[in-house]
């Protein structure tokens, strides 16, 4: 993983935890469902776009968006952030 | 059910008379398009008031007055595409309650509701194809996860806080002389119907409300006030687009909405354009404080 990732990567999980209610006792974790889970819900979403277009640095293109693409930081990172 | 279809009646006076409103000020807004401009020049007149730019009182706002202008039209355009699909969701939900057994009483007045939308979508997708564009919304829909009442609750205060906001918006530049005349036109025109709307919107959301209130959990209304702070945020987000920011030159447009939503000039706006509407929604319970991004 490139330092770069790594930093963005990072910069997700703060902007999530900043934002996620009611947390499992084990804490926020790559594979949490945050939708499924109810943490976020989907008025986070187009903040959660815009902080992800800025870290990256690209637009995303919103048209082509599934529910599935913020299943979970992981899912996230996956489909934003890699291919950056 | 009976409760709802009570408090639905109860509003039949309200809506009655906004119903013989919407009649005696029924428009074709084929008529007014016939006569706007082919073009606009952008840096020669005001599309925007400049006190409501996103970057007004910012470090980020022009020093020359030609940028300041350039600004505020896509600032305009970024405005009526807010506009476009708050009302194309609108519509939506509007098109989904219209006949519902409980919901019948109000019918005639859902079709001016759609019809008036629709109208001002006509006028808002004209301005941003002809002059400018349509900038994107970053909204994914998602599928409902709650029951109906608590829908129904949501849609209505959702349609209030965005038309609260943006009809706030309208009032100020509808008045502003310094403002091209079609900016004022457009502002002014969305108004004159949004009056109505906003009447029926604060009675409806009213009757859900005092309707379900005594029967959801305490655990449901923390649930509810938390979604509708959040929406206050996410429809105030969305004012301080970077595509705008991009458009007009900005080499960070995202650091750029970044610092302008922070800054302490734009948080000050966001409170004084929100106030009444945030009036409305702790005088009936429906938020116990004020959300911390307009407070």
């Amino acid at each position: 993983m490139s330092a770069e990732l790594t930093a963005e990567l990072a910069s997700l999980r703060e902007w999530v935890a900043d934002r996620a209610k009611d947390l499992p006792p084990q804490g926020l974790t790559d594979d949490l469902p945050l939708l499924e889970g109810r943490h976020l819900t989907s008025l986070h979403i187009p903040e959660l776009i815009q902080f992800l277009e800025r870290i990256s640095r690209r637009p995303i293109d919103v048209e082509n968006l599934r529910p599935g693409d913020f299943r979970d930081i992981r899912t996230i990172a996956e489909r934003f952030l890699e291919a950056s | 059910m009976t409760a709802l279809r009570e408090a639905i009646a109860a509003m039949s006076g309200t809506v009655d008379r906004l119903n013989e409103l919407s009649r005696e000020k029924y428009t074709n807004p084929y008529e007014a398009l016939a006569t706007w401009p082919d073009s606009l020049d952008a840096t020669a007149d005001w599309f925007t008031s400049p006190e409501l730019s996103t970057l007004y009182g910012t470090p980020y706002w022009p020093e020359d007055e030609a940028r300041q202008r350039e600004l505020c039209f896509h600032e305009s355009a970024n405005f009526f595409s807010l506009n476009i699909h708050g009302e194309k969701a609108l519509m939506q939900g509007l098109a989904t309650r219209l006949y519902r057994p409980d919901l019948a009483d109000i019918a005639d007045y859902l079709h001016h509701f759609l019809d008036e939308e629709n109208k001002h979508s006509v006028y808002f997708g004209t301005y941003c194809r002809r002059y400018a564009r349509v900038y994107r919304s970053r909204h994914v829909p998602f599928p409902g996860g709650t029951d109906r009442a608590v829908e129904d609750l949501l849609f209505f205060a959702k349609v209030l806080i965005f038309e609260e906001i943006a009809d706030r918006h309208n009032v100020l530049q509808a008045r502003d002389d310094r403002l091209h005349p079609l900016a004022r036109f457009i502002n002014e025109a969305h108004h004159a119907d949004e009056s109505r709307h906003l009447v029926f919107n604060r009675a409806i959301v009213r009757a859900f409300w005092d309707t379900y209130v005594p029967e959801w959990t305490g655990e449901r209304l923390t649930e509810i006030r938390k979604y509708l702070n959040q929406f206050f945020t996410t429809t105030w987000r969305e004012y301080y687009n970077p595509d705008v920011y991009a458009d007009c030159g900005y080499d960070d447009p995202w650091d750029v909405a970044e610092a302008a939503w922070q800054a302490p000039a734009q948080r000050e706006h966001r409170r004084q354009v929100s106030a009444k509407c945030l009036r409305f929604f702790t005088s009936t319970g429906l938020l116990l404080e004020e959300p911390a991004d307009v407070r």
